[in-house]
């Protein structure tokens, strides 16, 4: 370890001002104790794991977390190809035909990944439908008995009790065994589009959680969606069916052997996206759409025209076992979990301009609101078990409100042969009447959606509807982000409808032709997408998606203009919900740009140095040795010509990964062995396919005493032809190529080719655009 | 209340003007256009035989619907059409249904089936025929009947709601009592009326009288269930919502903050360090 661990001394900038754009400091993590200190060599991501009595000495900082944090359990995909010797001989030896085949299997995945992700869509959707129509009979016969009787609290009871314990069972599967599974999971699939390794995410482990989660937490009646959801399921089916067979079933297919690596994965599950979007809402083309305003960092254009397959294969998918299920076999009238209804494309209204005022305003608020609630949570609620009893005491409470709202409003409209209540209550109506506010709160959110949208003029009265919003909105901000599998769509839909329908019927009232805006179904639509929009702030996906689920392009203006609108309104306040999610969770995510103000910067500052680099030819005990060494968890090394024995550093001829690594190490590859057993069967690409996307950690891999001494030759597998850029390119630059390209570990090299740095995702991450200009992020173990 | 009671009577509502309107034209009249036309075109135009068949036809199809008619709209309000006039409806159906499926003496253009009902643009005695049936269809009145009369399921419901309503009579200077005494008969009456709305044996007449007697029982007499349990109901509530507060202060209190460890990236940062290796190297 001696030989590749040097301490090298470096003073610092001391009392220079930092070189940083603009004049504004740098937040140097640490502060100005530890300025001065002497540095371990090295290299790679900077993955250290593990207790590291180095730095705790000099830095004993402990923080309360907040949103200015990077983590260190998150890597990057490796979606850059390797092109090393194994790999120009694996496509000599595929003949035409294979690469036909490949081809054609690509497309198989798609359309299996559309399949199966329609057919967990329709599962969902049929078993919520039936467990929360049981609980709502079920209520709904004791309320009955006791309007009646007397005893009405009883019921209230009953109804918070029912609650908790379905939302029990969905917390403790989330909270204890999969704690990934919780939330709307879209946060988790942007950042893995983003070209973050998420842990866990992508198990089929996950799917079951959250599948199971997510009935739950809708059938026990709490403030959420089910879709969500379903675009993390649809990635997970992405990521399983590509790779023809089940790490955690231990069950191999052998098939799609070839899809084994992180940049096929990464493209199909960006299609399992996709098919998620398209069978929530749908909307194939605002699933492709989504998975290109989420993903397009590195998107491959071919990959498109298989996405939008795979999206329409998912919603007709759920659309045929939806119309079997409901015994109406080829009337295809559910594309997607939530059903807008159809909309007449009447939209002559020009007032649908007066709500953009609002939109922005509603959604940034609630995202402030989540935002506080999200880092008490992270900070003080972080036991599975207190996250379980959080999430029951939220269901009581949800039906404790929906309750007493029920109870105390005044609200009953006749009931009709052609509206869609599926429970009415009547309470303390009058005969054949019901009560209005249980229409919304006595329902599941989809339901409550479509009755805002689609019920006639007059169904609602103006207070029940301000209520209904002002609960809802509390609700719907306190319930996301509890650790059950839940989305946020639906909600927010629901309070924009709300509110969307008490501006529709105010307008009537207080203009003299209110026969002209008599609809305020309308409203309520453009209320919706006002408040979606507002809150998770998507532009070009969202559009596409509400107008595909309206069934209506002529509401393709008004909802544009609304979401614009939201978004600038929003954006001046606070990120959208996503963004402040991914934060809170410390990801190093690059968005689209590098900051602004950051041409200044350049890769020698950016780059982590200096670098733990290997010959050509290594010594097994020397790999060994770096690559266990738990406070250096790299996971790329430049290969050069020769390490020195003092600092100088050698020149690039490649770049080798650790997963690399492992299997060469694993597999024996030894110059003496190859030497003394001519016949060894050569190692072949498919070896390491073997082993992705689970390597064994370097503490299995048994090396003996005497293998210690052999040498390894990494001229054969390393990649030789990495990218690299010189010390003086700039932030943006880097960062462009690094988004573009998908890349993990960007080498900085002097003029003469030397190996002096090397970028990873965390060392760009970490810049952003602050209040105060540019700031830094901190690096801390999550 | 008032179940029903909006789309159907606005159908009905919609149709008056345009029953009586048929009132007007009935059969004496047909023959009574415009006579030089008429009368040479319709010799002209094949059989006499079959001609004389159809007007038979015709006529009576004319005095089947008057009668028809003339007991629909006096049953308009209260809503008793299915009641009154089922009899008049199954002989206008018979008549109609002679008219097209008239086979006899010849085939295709000859019959009267085609002669009246298909034979110009207007297709006036299907069009009559079709908006009675829609508005006979509309009300649901075949769910009440059975046979030639009503079903037996209607005649107990009549039974029932005739001993609500003989009760209300008696009780109805004094409403608190009449809630009391009444509640059992009206009771019986509304399980019999979601019994039957379940079975999908309800036709408009019955829905009508039912949404009647419910106006009459929670707006007239007001015997609608008080709200009387607003104490207990706002100690559960404030109790639920007591719960999250202690919750989240008391974790707040005991819970151990989630601090996290910060780590010191290792970087050449400045351009001094970055100057350190230039020298070193130069």
């Amino acid at each position: 370890m001696a030989n590749i661990t040097k301490k090298v001394s470096w003073s610092s900038r001391g009392d220079e001002p930092a070189p940083a754009g603009e004049g504004t400091p740098l937040l140097n993590g640490a502060g100005g104790a530890a300025r001065s200190y002497s540095r371990q060599v090295t290299a790679g991501d900077v993955d250290s794991t593990g207790s590291q009595p180095f730095f705790f000495i000099f830095f004993p900082l402990e923080i309360p977390h907040n949103e200015k944090l990077l983590s260190l359990k998150y890597e990057s995909l490796d979606y850059d190809n390797s092109e090393n010797q194994l790999f120009l001989e694996e496509e000599r030896r595929m003949s035409y035909m294979g690469f036909r085949c490949l081809e054609i299997s690509r497309w198989v995945v798609c359309a299996l990944i559309g399949i199966l992700t329609g057919l967990i869509a329709c599962f969902i959707d049929i078993v919520v439908e039936n467990l929360a129509g049981l609980k709502y009979k079920v209520i709904k016969e004791n309320i009955e008995k006791f309007t009646e009787a007397g005893g009405l609290s009883i019921s209230l009871i009953l109804w918070a009790f029912l609650n908790s314990v379905i939302v029990m069972m969905g917390a403790i599967i989330v909270a204890f065994f999969e704690p990934i599974a919780a939330g709307s999971g879209i946060p988790q699939i942007k950042c893995y589009l983003n070209g973050v390794k998420i842990p866990r995410v992508v198990r089929l482990k996950t799917l079951v959680v959250k599948v199971c989660g997510v009935i739950c937490s809708v059938a026990g009646g709490l403030a959420v969606g089910k879709e969500g959801p379903m675009i993390h399921s649809g990635a997970v089916v992405a990521a399983g069916v590509s790779q023809g067979r089940s790490t955690s079933l231990k069950k191999d297919f052998k098939i799609f052997e070839y899809f084994r690596r992180d940049t096929e994965k990464r493209d199909f599950v960006s299609a399992g996206a996709a098919a998620g979007v398209s069978a929530a809402f749908g909307a194939p083309v605002g699933g492709v759409l989504f998975s290109l305003e989420e993903g397009a960092s590195f998107w491959n254009q071919m990959l498109t025209w298989r996405i939008f397959f795979a999206s329409m294969i998912s919603t007709f998918t759920l659309n045929f076992f939806l119309s079997i299920y409901h015994n109406k076999t080829g009337e295809l009238s559910n594309p997607g979990l939530i059903n807008f209804g159809r909309f007449d494309s009447d939209v002559s209204s020009p007032a649908f301009l007066h709500l953009q005022g609002m939109c922005g305003l509603l959604g940034a608020l609630f995202n402030v609101l989540n935002y506080w609630l999200t880092i008490f949570r992270i900070r003080y609620i972080h036991r599975p078990c207190l996250q379980v009893m959080e999430a029951m005491l939220v269901a009581a409470v949800t039906a404790t409100v929906s309750f007493a709202m029920i109870y105390f409003s005044d609200d009953c409209q006749p009931l009709g042969e052609d509206q869609a209540e599926n429970y009415p209550l009547q309470l303390f109506c009058a005969d054949g009447e019901y009560n209005s506010m249980a229409t919304a709160f006595f329902n599941t959110p989809e339901r409550s959606v479509r009755s805002l949208f689609h019920n006639p003029p007059g169904s609602y009265n103006p207070p029940t509807l301000g209520v209904f919003t002002l609960t809802y909105f509390f609700l719907a901000c306190w319930t996301y982000g509890l650790t059950v599998s839940a989305g946020v769509f639906i909600p927010s839909l629901l309070i924009g409808a709300a509110w969307g329908r008490l501006f529709g019927i105010m307008l009537a009232h207080i203009t003299p032709y209110g026969s002209i805006w008599a609809d305020p179904g309308k409203y309520a639509l453009i209320g919706a997408a006002a408040q979606l929009g507002g809150i998770v702030r998507m532009t070009l996906s969202l559009t596409v998606i509400l107008v595909e689920a309206t069934g209506n392009v002529t509401y393709g203006f008004p909802i544009m203009l609304v979401l614009m609108t939201a978004k600038i309104v929003g954006d001046y306040f606070v990120e959208g919900l996503y963004d402040i999610h991914i934060k809170l969770q410390s990801v190093p995510f690059l968005h689209w740009e590098a900051p602004a103000t950051s041409h200044a910067l350049t890769a020698r500052e950016v780059m982590s140095s200096p670098v733990t680099c290997f010959n050509r030819v290594e010594k097994v005990g020397t790999i060994v040795d770096v690559l266990s060494n738990t406070s250096t968890n790299h996971n790329g090394f430049p290969v050069v010509t020769r390490v020195m024995d003092d600092d100088e550093p050698g020149k690039i001829c490649g770049l080798i990964l650790r997963s690399q690594l492992i299997v060469l190490l694993k597999h024996k590859v030894f110059v003496e062995r190859t030497r003394s057993r001519l016949n060894q069967r050569k190692l072949q690409l498919k070896d390491f396919r073997d082993a992705y996307p689970r390597f064994p950690p370097i503490q299995s891999i048994h090396v003996s005493q005497d293998e210690r001494e052999c040498m390894m030759d990494l001229t054969e597998f390393m990649n030789p032809t990495p990218y690299t850029v010189t010390q003086e390119t700039s932030l943006p630059r880097v960062f462009k190529l690094f988004r573009a390209l998908g890349l993990r570990h960007l080498v900085v090299v002097d003029s003469e080719n030397r190996v002096v740095g090397l970028v990873t995702r965390k060392d760009l991450a970490r810049y952003h655009l602050g209040k105060h200009g540019l700031e830094e992020l901190q690096l801390a173990q999550t | 209340l008032l179940t029903f009671t909006g789309s159907s009577a606005m159908v009905s509502l919609h149709l008056v003007p345009r029953l009586i309107a048929l009132l007007l034209l009935l059969p004496g009249r047909i023959r009574s256009s415009s006579p030089v036309f008429n009368s040479l075109l319709s010799d002209l135009q094949g059989d006499p035989e079959l001609e004389e068949r159809c007007r038979d036809l015709l006529r009576d199809f004319g005095r089947r619907y008057e009668s028809y008619v003339k007991c629909a709209v006096p049953s308009a309000r209260p809503v008793r059409i299915c009641e009154n006039c089922h009899i008049q409806f199954e002989m206008l159906r018979v008549v109609y249904n002679n008219i097209s499926s008239d086979q006899s003496e010849g085939s295709g253009s000859n019959r009267s089936a085609t002669f009246l009902l298909r034979a110009d643009r207007l297709m006036l005695v299907y069009m009559l025929f079709q908006n009675l049936e829609d508005v006979w269809d509309v009300a649901h009145c075949s769910q009440c009947l059975s046979g030639d009369g009503l079903s037996n399921i209607t005649l107990r419901y009549m039974a029932k709601l005739n001993q609500s309503l003989s009760c209300f009579e008696s009780q109805k200077n004094n409403h608190s009592e009449l809630c009391r005494v009444c509640r059992a008969d009206y009771k019986d009456l509304n399980e019999f009326y979601s019994i039957m709305e379940k079975n999908q044996t309800l036709c408009i007449d019955i829905e009508d009288s039912m949404n009647a007697t419910r106006r009459l029982w929670s707006k007239d007499f007001n015997c609608s269930f008080p709200r009387e349990e607003t104490v207990p109901v706002i100690a559960v509530s404030s109790f639920m919502l007591f719960l999250p507060i202690i919750f989240y202060l008391s974790s707040f209190l005991h819970s151990e903050q989630k601090k996290r460890r910060l780590i010191h990236p290792k970087r050449a940062k400045s351009n001094n360090s970055l100057m350190n290796i230039q020298d070193k190297h130069s």
